[in-house]
């Protein structure tokens, strides 16, 4: 075998690893395959097209109003936060990260009863005031607001992550070139966090697209509602597809965005002359207003709308053995979640070098909102049903743990391998001279290495699930409820007192996790 | 040398991109020898000692290992089968795992009883038990490589591989580590090879030095051999500032201001003189030659000198002669080498 031009060890085409990541990106890539084809169906419903154009028209508007807002309020709190002393500056640089623990649909929820037109707030103002607030939740604007608050915490952790990394001296050579402060901000800091920005408004906007339980309560239709109303209303898997291809679109393009940006990682300046940012003192009245805004932020995205979902729970009648077993699904769900999500994502992280398309695909899945994986699931899904009918509620939990896994591949990815990158190639090579075969040496030194970066992974992965709402109401048996579900039909029928209590439940779940995660990552520093 | 030799390497070749890294290496490396690889940066010697360890494949030639072949166009023995250690330029300490487990790691085979005794035994030889317990980030530099070496050693391999191990520490610190770590590794009875890019350093560890340049092995031989007879002109630069003169040669002599010198090897056509500077000293007598520049350096004057149409560097104690003056240079006897030109 002559090895000419090989820079790599002769081996074969794949190792054990490089399988295991081809399992873990087919996995990922099988959904996305799906759509693609059941797309080119014949059996559609009565869909026109115009009303995909008209859906996708509404999503696209919903998506750029989040991202500017996002962009916008997450950017200036991260600026505060790190760059500024102001009363209350340690605790709401963990704090504003809080709303993830919040499902959007439950601050649509909270916000449309609040503001409802014929509810106590407006009725109130009316009878003593005589004036109305100029705005309606149930609008592309109203949707806008609340999925803005609930998804602003994306923007603000990529950006704080940023400017932390960013070394004081770079700042102070802008600073003795001339730059005041606040043009120091807009001349080198911003400019040199462009790529965070992008990645963080990119990641908003996908999760605009992806939502369905916010969107579908306010009426609002975008294309993801399109997909779910498709299957269930008209049952048509070919529509459901049509509707999800300029979404699975969409996702591409805001991937390449992401991605693209990225190049520009190497604005990060050199490690080795790094200074710690030292905050300056805020004059008094401007650091009230830097606590306000900031206070702010978090009382829209999880203080207003928990405390007036859980002030409605009095006087409604809870059914606790339904809650109870819908509990113990999502709690499971989550956890098999969680698991699955991180075995496939280690694999995927140990075979990136070997399979660099595999993590390509996985991202993607990301980008993906999870009713387009389920779609295309029940494609795959209707062959083995027919192969093996009394497997349903099996096959359709085992399908719906591979659509989470799919569609958080990559969020789960993401700390694995900033965990691996610890791992210098001469530690393995090291391995290897001190007798390990390339599988054992990934066993044996990356992944104890990657342990805690692992938890974090199943952290990230066990919220969003117990958050997920789409693929669940697609892909899961005949009742079997998770409390996300629950929340949706009674918020549907209704009866939003009794979707608060399933609501309230899920963020008393996450928000331990969510907590941790934003102490952990607000307490990592370069070379830390 | 009698006995067969830890490491053979016959025309080893490694190309990258069609370029060629290692251009037909060839050395031999006797048991309990130290030898230092000494070249500059990219001459091809960090990747010859990673085609030794088996992390780099080859397209030419072969490397054996205890006579066995380890490396060869249609072999290849797994880094992990080869009995050979390698201590990384950076030590590639895993930091999940403390000082014992670190050494423990490449001995994980043996029972514990045994494989106990062993990283003690290691870790004493190498002055470094009270650290047993320690995790990677609380170790200095020094400690860490001594912890290195240690798991390296502890699964007894045929050869030690270290790249540029003293790199990461500068100074007086630098010369105190050499020092006490070759001793141990001697004491031990260690077959070693250094990758460095100080002649310095490699003259003062090494038994057999060898010289590479542009991926080529250039000389082998002691330290004292390679640096008064070096083989050409670029051999000689690596292990010290030289003097180097075009001359042409007839029948192996040259003509020289020194006089005429019998070549080695040489027969007809250009050649090049080769000088080191502490040889060269100004005198009563002798050839002439003009200064041109005195440059004070502390512990001497560095002069540049006019010997005909070459100007040469020399090094002067005491009072230096003024820039202009007219000196006379004697040569010590036989420190002239006289080497065909290359290229």
């Amino acid at each position: 075998m002559a090895l000419t031009g090989a820079r790599a060890l002769p081996r074969p085409f794949l190792s054990p690893i490089g399988w295991l990541a081809l399992v873990a990106g087919l996995a990922v890539g099988a959904p996305l395959l799906g759509v693609a084809l059941a797309a080119f169906g014949t059996e559609t419903a009565d869909i026109a097209s115009r009303d995909i154009a008209r859906y996708a028209l509404t999503s696209a508007w919903l998506a750029l109003l989040v991202g500017g807002a996002t962009a916008l309020s997450g950017t200036a709190a991260a600026w505060l936060v790190v760059m500024h002393r102001f009363p209350g500056r340690e605790i709401f640089a963990w704090a504003l990260a809080l709303p993830l623990a919040m499902p959007a649909f439950a601050l649509a929820y909270g916000y449309s009863d609040l503001f409802d037109v014929a509810g106590p707030l407006r009725m109130w103002l009316r009878g003593s005031v005589g004036v109305d607030l100029p705005f309606e939740m149930r609008t592309v604007g109203g949707a806008a607001f609340i999925l803005s608050a609930a998804f602003y915490p994306y923007v603000y952790l990529a950006m704080r992550a940023t400017f932390l990394n960013q070394s004081t001296n770079v700042l102070e050579a802008g600073r003795m070139l001339g730059c005041t402060g606040t043009s120091a901000l807009w001349r080198v800091a911003l400019p040199m966090a462009r790529p965070a920005l992008a990645a963080g408004v990119a990641l908003a906007m996908m999760e605009t697209l992806a939502d369905y339980g916010a969107v579908r309560f306010l009426s609002v239709q975008t294309l993801t509602t399109g997909v779910v109303r498709a299957w269930s209303v008209y049952g048509s898997t070919v529509s459901a597809a049509r509707f999800a291809l300029p979404l699975l679109l969409a996702a591409a393009v805001l991937l390449w965005l992401e991605r693209a940006s990225r190049v520009g990682r190497s604005h990060e300046s050199g490690r080795a002359r790094w200074r710690p940012v030292e905050p300056t003192q805020l004059p008094l009245t401007r650091a009230w207003l830097a606590s306000v805004f900031c206070f702010t932020l978090l009382f829209a995205g999880l203080i207003l709308p928990l405390a007036w979902l859980t002030w409605n729970l009095a006087g409604t009648d809870a059914d606790w053995a339904r809650l109870g077993q819908a509990l113990s699904n999502s709690l499971s769900l989550g956890a098999v979640g969680a698991l699955v999500t991180v075995a496939l994502a280690t694999m995927l992280a140990l075979g990136t070098r070997e399979l660099p398309i595999a993590a390509r695909v996985a991202s993607l899945g990301y980008a993906t909102p999870g009713a387009v994986m389920a779609i295309g699931l029940l494609a795959p899904a209707s062959v083995i049903w027919g192969l093996a009918p009394g497997s349903g509620a099996t096959i359709a939990l085992v399908l719906l743990v591979l659509a989470y896994a799919a569609r958080l591949m990559a969020a789960a990815l993401e700390p694995i391998d900033a965990g691996l990158e610890r791992v210098t190639p001469s530690m393995i090579q090291a391995a290897r001279t001190l007798g390990r075969g390339e599988t054992r040496a990934a066993l044996e030194v990356q992944l104890p290495m990657a342990r805690g970066a692992m938890l974090t992974a199943a952290l990230i992965v066990f919220i969003d699930v117990l958050k997920e709402l789409p693929a669940t109401l697609i892909l899961r048996p005949f009742d079997f409820d998770t409390l996300a579900v629950i929340a949706s039909n009674y918020a549907l029928d209704e009866r939003l007192g009794q979707a608060g209590l399933p609501s309230i439940m899920i963020v008393v779940l996450s928000l331990p996790a969510v907590i941790w995660l934003s102490r952990r990552i607000a307490a990592a520093r370069p070379g830390a | 040398m009698s006995a067969a030799p830890i490491l053979e390497i016959r025309d080893a070749t490694r190309r990258f991109a069609g370029k060629l890294a290692v251009d037909h290496a060839s050395l031999s490396l006797a048991a309990g020898r130290v030898a230092a690889l000494l070249g500059p940066s990219g001459c091809g010697k960090s990747t010859l000692l990673r085609m030794i360890a088996g992390l780099e494949g080859i397209d030419g030639g072969a490397i054996h290992v205890r006579g066995a072949p380890v490396s060869a166009p249609d072999t290849f023995v797994a880094p992990e089968q080869r009995g050979v250690g390698l201590v990384f330029q950076d030590n590639a300490l895993f930091p999940h795992l403390d000082v014992q487990a670190n050494v423990a790691f490449g001995i994980a085979h043996l029972p514990r009883t045994e494989r106990n005794a062993r990283v003690a035994m290691m870790l004493s030889r190498l002055h470094i038990e009270h650290l047993a317990a320690a995790w990677p980030h609380m170790l200095s530099g020094g400690e860490q490589q001594r912890v290195a070496i240690a798991r390296a050693m502890a699964r007894e391999p045929s050869l030690l591989l270290l790249d540029e191990p003293f790199s990461g520490l500068d100074g007086d610190l630098r010369e105190r580590v050499r020092q006490s770590l070759m001793d141990d590794l001697r004491l031990a009875g260690a077959t070693v090879l250094v990758v460095t890019h100080d002649p310095a350093e490699a003259m003062m560890i090494a038994d057999d030095l060898v010289l590479m340049d542009g991926g080529r092995v250039l000389q082998c031989g002691s330290p004292r051999d390679c640096y008064e007879m070096p083989v050409s002109a670029v051999a000689a630069r690596l292990l010290g500032e030289a003097i180097v003169m075009p001359v042409t040669a007839t029948a192996g002599v040259a003509l020289t201001p020194f006089g005429p010198i019998t070549g080695r090897g040489t027969s007809n056509g250009p050649a090049d003189l080769v000088i080191r500077p502490e040889a060269l000293e100004l005198a009563a007598t002798g050839v002439r030659a003009r200064v041109e520049e005195v440059r004070f350096s502390g512990q001497s004057f560095r002069l540049s000198i006019m010997l005909g149409d070459v100007s040469i560097a020399m090094r002067v104690h005491g009072e230096p002669p003024q820039v202009g003056d007219e000196v006379c240079l004697a040569l010590t006897p036989g420190r002239a080498i006289l080497v065909a030109r290359q290229g």
